[in-house]
């Protein structure tokens, strides 16, 4: 593992930051990977369309999880709700993802995507 | 144990009076362990058992028979000849002790008694019935949070029957015990949950698991992430099928000293994050599908999570006994078979092998 993904990439599986729930959050949205198994929480708490609080909760590989983790920190250091796209997030990675992974990266944002149509279908 | 709650109620339909019977000590060999029970009703009726049958039974319905006459509680000592125990299918012989205890059903509170226990055990307790020997008459109830009802006459031996249940409790195993400074020999009757099985991945080893469990009568969850796999088709028998995040759902079962938990997926992904929850459980058996590197790799990352080493201890890796098994069933048994044996305290060896 520890050649395939960078530095980055480990830590934040191995130490995910927003890991958890929230209370009565505005937006809550799970996705999951059919075959792997992978499964994703993210929850979000807003002002308008300010984000205030993030958090995820899962169980994934090291590249769903690192990439929810990351999405946490792209999405709190946004503070808007469209603004993290699937280029900011593969890179934030700094790992060489393979295509056949891309899903893997994507699962996140995939969860933070629907739950904002969710919450708003103009978004 | 189900069995003893629903024999009381049929027989409190149909029968006055009925003698209780119940296997309160056992030395050299036994079919049956302490706690077994049989029922004999005034009019006739026989449930339960407290050997595989034969003369020990014959004996006891005997016995009881005299108990109701009587309105006298027994206590029978069967030694088992050689004979006796050649005609029972026994490879050597034993002795049993047996108390037998007659009861008015209209008017005891033995019913209210064993429907108190149940209620415990339906909110995923355990309690205990604690009874002298000679003097059945008394008898303790105490339940898991240290509550208890009913006297053994001093407080004191309240006390130090209720430290003692407590204690057999956790164990989940009925015995005779002597207690006190005079010593009195007390049996202490425990009951709790059925055993359960969670499994933890709904691939192809984990469907004979689910069966083969069921057989057993174990009551089974199985826990996936994924929808395809988790299926009732591909998992008829199991108790409950549960789809989500593996881990937040572990968080929400309740694991005892009867709960088997197995972690099938063979994937980190799963493995890490449920074994942070449930290592810590108290359940009487955790198994983790795959191979020791493979175990030693999980260890490490969990020890390195900061997961306490005695914990990990815990983690049986790889899962089952060496029986060679190949096939998916055949793995299920030899999983089956080692949480079955540390449950009981065995190491999982040839029966002959057995001094």
């Amino acid at each position: 593992m520890a050649t395939l993904y960078s530095a980055k990439l480990l830590d934040h599986f191995r130490h995910p930051r927003n890991y958890g729930a929230l209370t009565a959050p505005d937006i809550s949205y799970e996705s999951f990977n059919p075959l792997c198994g992978d499964r994703i929480r993210i929850e979000v708490k807003l002002a308008g369309n300010e984000v205030k609080e993030v958090r995820f909760k899962g169980d994934g590989c090291a590249i769903s999880i690192a990439a929810a983790s990351l999405l946490t920190e792209l999405l709190l250091a946004s503070k808007t709700i469209t603004l993290v796209t699937d280029d900011q997030l593969i890179a934030a990675l700094e790992s060489d993802i393979k295509p056949a992974r891309i899903q893997c990266a994507l699962l996140p944002l995939e969860a933070l995507r629907a739950g904002f149509k969710a919450y708003d279908p103009t978004l | 144990m189900d069995e003893l709650f629903t024999d009381l109620e049929k027989l409190a339909k149909v029968e006055k009076r009925v003698a209780m019977a119940t296997l309160v000590g056992t030395r050299g060999t036994s079919p049956k362990r302490e706690g077994a029970k049989m029922w004999v009703g005034e009019e006739g009726r026989i449930l339960g058992s407290v050997t595989i049958g034969g003369c020990v039974d014959a004996h006891v319905i005997a016995d009881a028979e005299k108990a109701l006459a009587l309105s006298q509680p027994r206590l029978l000592q069967v030694d088992l000849g050689d004979e006796d125990a050649w005609e029972m299918g026994l490879s050597c012989a034993g002795s049993l002790d047996v108390l037998i205890e007659p009861f008015d059903l209209s008017t005891t509170t033995l019913i209210d008694t064993y429907r108190s226990i149940r209620t415990a055990i339906e909110q995923g307790k355990t309690a205990a019935i604690v009874t002298p020997l000679k003097d059945s008459a008394h008898k303790l109830l105490v339940f898991e949070d240290g509550a208890i009802s009913g006297t053994l006459g001093t407080a004191d031996l309240n006390d130090e029957a209720q430290k003692i249940a407590l204690e057999l409790m956790r164990k989940r195993k009925s015995a005779t015990l002597s207690v006190g400074e005079a010593p009195i020999e007390l049996f202490f009757e425990v009951h709790g949950p059925p055993p359960s099985l969670i499994v933890f991945g709904a691939g192809h080893v984990s469907m004979p698991l689910v069966s083969l469990a069921h057989d057993l009568g174990l009551k089974t969850i199985v826990v996936d992430g994924r929808p395809r796999f988790a299926t009732r088709e591909r998992f008829p028998e199991v108790d409950e099928l549960l789809i989500g995040i593996p881990s937040e759902i572990a968080q929400t079962l309740s694991y005892n000293s009867s709960t088997f938990v197995v972690l099938t997926a063979h994937d980190y992904k799963y493995d890490l994050p449920v074994l942070k929850v449930v290592l810590p459980a108290g359940a009487a058996y955790i198994g983790l599908l795959g191979s020791k590197r493979r175990g030693k790799a999980i260890k490490d990352f969990l020890k390195e999570s900061g997961i306490d080493e005695a914990l990990l201890d815990r983690l049986h890796v790889p899962t089952g006994l060496d029986i060679g098994a190949d096939s998916a069933a055949e793995i299920a048994l030899s999983i089956l078979a080692e949480a079955v044996a540390i449950k009981s305290g065995r190491r999982g060896s040839s029966l002959r092998e057995r001094e």
